[in-house]
């Protein structure tokens, strides 16, 4: 082989994970501005954030199994519902401990996260799942070789338009703005009339269906599984904390950071080793910038 | 204060009977070993988790650490499983320190989401190097360990409650002495602790340390009394749920509480596998066997100990936030 070639395929494995890390960091950017948004809102560590996310894989299964709705196109029927529970959640039991110790929060989200992939796990059995559509595995070539997975490219363009939507909701509507101020100084919204209570439950509700949407925006790229929650909730916690937690914009380029991580650590180390990577990633975040990238307050 | 004694010493009279009464039934010894493998998980996890506030997610890191050094010393160097019972307590301990002075000097949600990113990287690597076993696991034919029978439950069992009773003993120690009283300042208020002169980042990584080794050498007693160990079973996140929801719900911060937990939860996760209740709705004749909600009954809550794990957290959570133990204190 020329030297030339082989610096041109080097550069080609370069670009090729370059591109799938980043369409793959979008649905992981959805997530993680999930959890960030309920994070900055209510303070709360969410842990059932993963296990939303696995009932919106199975959603999104159901959805093309039974009524036969695209995966994308059921998003929706499953954002509004997604969104219900979450205000449902809320309301009924995170409402409840949100002046309790951080500690209670973390168990009490735990708790429902238990409830929801075993009940999962008991209806659905553990089989894995797996949703297959007519362009399950297309792609097409850019620039050459560098292939781009249709189903993730969807994906991908799906979570900018949500992206952006809950950007300009964030920024122009009256609740974007009354949840911005909830976020920033609870005591004071309130003061100036904001009922900062239902602005959790909206900013959970939002959470949830953020959560639900990437699940089903990955439903037909993984093994739709009850206990898929736990791998995604790290890497959700990982993004939120590398973007600074309850930052939106940092946890969109979080997101994408760590898509961009896990697929050059699987291109260049091995697939085993990812998620090591991204974790020791997570660690060097809280060692040597724990406000993380984006981060208004020290961790201090 | 000798009301406290008196209940223990007549609590470990009936611990060290009790093999006298059950030792011809394996099946209740069993029991009884997770019963006190549970609850010295819980208190030592209460030490750092309960006195000193700090939530730790990954404890099972420090269990592993345990069982996966005793069992290579043991089928490897061929060695005393009491070598790697210390050398396990060596790695505990080192993980703890790295976890430690990461994020001792952060607050807040920070321990909890670095201490499962250690326990993530631990079992991951375990899982990817070939001298752990990989995904297979360690199996050990046979083990000695001096001259015990170690094919009766009750050396492991003896063992288990002398680990309790240390771990028991040391949270004992934390209610009078000046470690205990620090750690319970940095608990409450940690701006106030600091101000008066405490060294904040170094007491809470000693409780951690101490912490760490107990699990440990409960994790190297587990390995040799189960003699096989695989990532799922000694290192998975679910493992360091087990043990909080234990401490939790029992009673986080107090010396009993987690004991009690252990008590009240595991035999009621055994009750679930093994699947009593739905027993007793056949030999009832509540339920036919064939039917579709007998076969529910028989396959589904075999596996629903960990959703009735979660159904009791949330409860807990909501109407007895310190435990069944916190909420009696509270009553008096």
């Amino acid at each position: 082989m020329a030297p030339s070639t082989y610096r041109g395929n080097l550069t080609m494995l370069f670009f090729q994970s370059l591109i799938s890390g980043l369409l793959t960091g979008g649905v992981y950017a959805l997530a993680g501005i999930g959890m960030s948004l309920v994070f900055g809102v209510m303070n709360v560590s969410n842990f059932a954030h993963g296990d939303l996310m696995m009932l919106g894989m199975y959603m999104a299964y159901f959805a093309f199994t039974l009524l036969h709705i695209d995966p994308y196109l059921s998003l929706v029927l499953i954002m509004p519902v997604a969104f219900m529970f979450g205000y449902f959640l809320e309301k009924v039991f995170i409402n409840r401990v949100i002046h309790h110790p951080h500690q209670n929060q973390i168990l009490l989200t735990i708790g429902l996260g238990l409830i929801m992939s075993n009940s999962t796990l008991l209806a659905f059995t553990s089989d894995p799942r797996i949703l297959t559509t007519s362009y399950s595995s297309s792609s097409f070539n850019i620039f050459n070789d560098i292939s781009v997975s249709i189903p993730l490219l969807l994906s991908f363009l799906i979570t900018c338009g949500i992206t952006a939507i809950l950007y300009l909701f964030l920024a122009r509507s009256r609740t974007g703005m009354a949840l911005r101020a909830t976020s920033q100084n609870r005591e004071a919204a309130q003061l100036m009339g904001i009922n900062v209570s239902r602005m959790s439950a909206i900013a959970f509700g939002l959470g949830t269906a953020l959560a639900a949407t990437a699940g089903a925006l990955i439903a037909p790229t993984y093994y739709i599984h009850p206990l898929a929650g736990h791998s995604f909730l790290l890497k959700a916690f990982t993004i939120c904390v590398l973007g600074g937690l309850g930052s939106v914009v940092g946890a969109t380029v979080g997101g994408l950071i760590i898509g961009v991580v896990e697929s050059m650590s699987s291109t260049y180390i091995s697939t085993d080793w990812k998620d090591v990577v991204v974790f020791a990633l997570f660690l060097a975040v809280l060692l040597f910038r724990p406000q993380g990238l984006f981060g208004k307050k020290g961790g201090q | 204060m000798i009301k406290q004694s008196i209940i223990s010493v007549v609590l470990l009279i009936i611990a060290i009977a009790l093999p006298l009464v059950t030792g011809q039934n394996p099946y209740i010894t069993g029991i009884l070993i997770s019963v006190l493998m549970m609850a010295t998980l819980a208190s030592a996890w209460n030490i750092v988790g309960g006195y000193a506030g700090q939530f730790s997610f990954g404890h099972a890191a420090y269990f592993g650490s345990g069982a996966y050094t005793t069992m290579i010393m043991i089928s490897v160097f061929n060695s005393n499983p009491l070598l790697g019972m210390v050398l396990g307590i060596v790695v505990a301990c080192l993980i703890a320190l790295v976890t430690g002075s990461i994020v001792f000097r952060l607050r807040g949600h920070y321990f909890a989401l670095a201490s499962i990113a250690v326990a993530e990287i631990v079992r991951l690597t375990v899982l990817n190097l070939e001298f752990t076993g990989g995904a297979q696991g360690i199996l050990l034919t046979d083990v000695t360990f001096f001259s015990l029978d170690l094919n009766s439950k009750n050396p492991f069992y003896y063992g288990m409650l002398l680990t309790l009773a240390l771990t028991l003993a040391i949270t004992a120690w934390f209610h009078k002495s000046k470690t205990g009283y620090y750690l319970q300042a940095i608990r409450e208020d940690q701006d106030a602790a600091a101000s008066l002169g405490i060294n904040i980042a170094f007491y809470k990584n000693k409780s951690l340390l101490i912490s760490a080794a107990l699990t440990s050498i409960v994790g190297s007693i587990y390995a040799v009394y189960i003699r096989f160990i695989d990532t799922h079973a000694v290192l998975d996140l679910s493992l360091s749920i087990e043990i909080i929801l234990t401490a939790i719900i029992g009673g986080v911060g107090t010396l009993w509480g987690p004991l009690l937990g252990a008590v009240l939860l595991v035999p009621l996760a055994e009750m679930l596998r093994s699947n009593i209740l739905g027993d007793a709705l056949f030999r009832l004749g509540v339920v036919s066997e064939s039917s579709a909600i007998g076969m529910f009954l028989k396959d589904g809550l075999a596996h629903a100990h960990v959703l009735v794990y979660g159904i009791i957290t949330v409860l807990c959570i909501l109407y007895l936030p310190k435990g069944i133990l916190g909420f009696f204190r509270r009553g008096k």
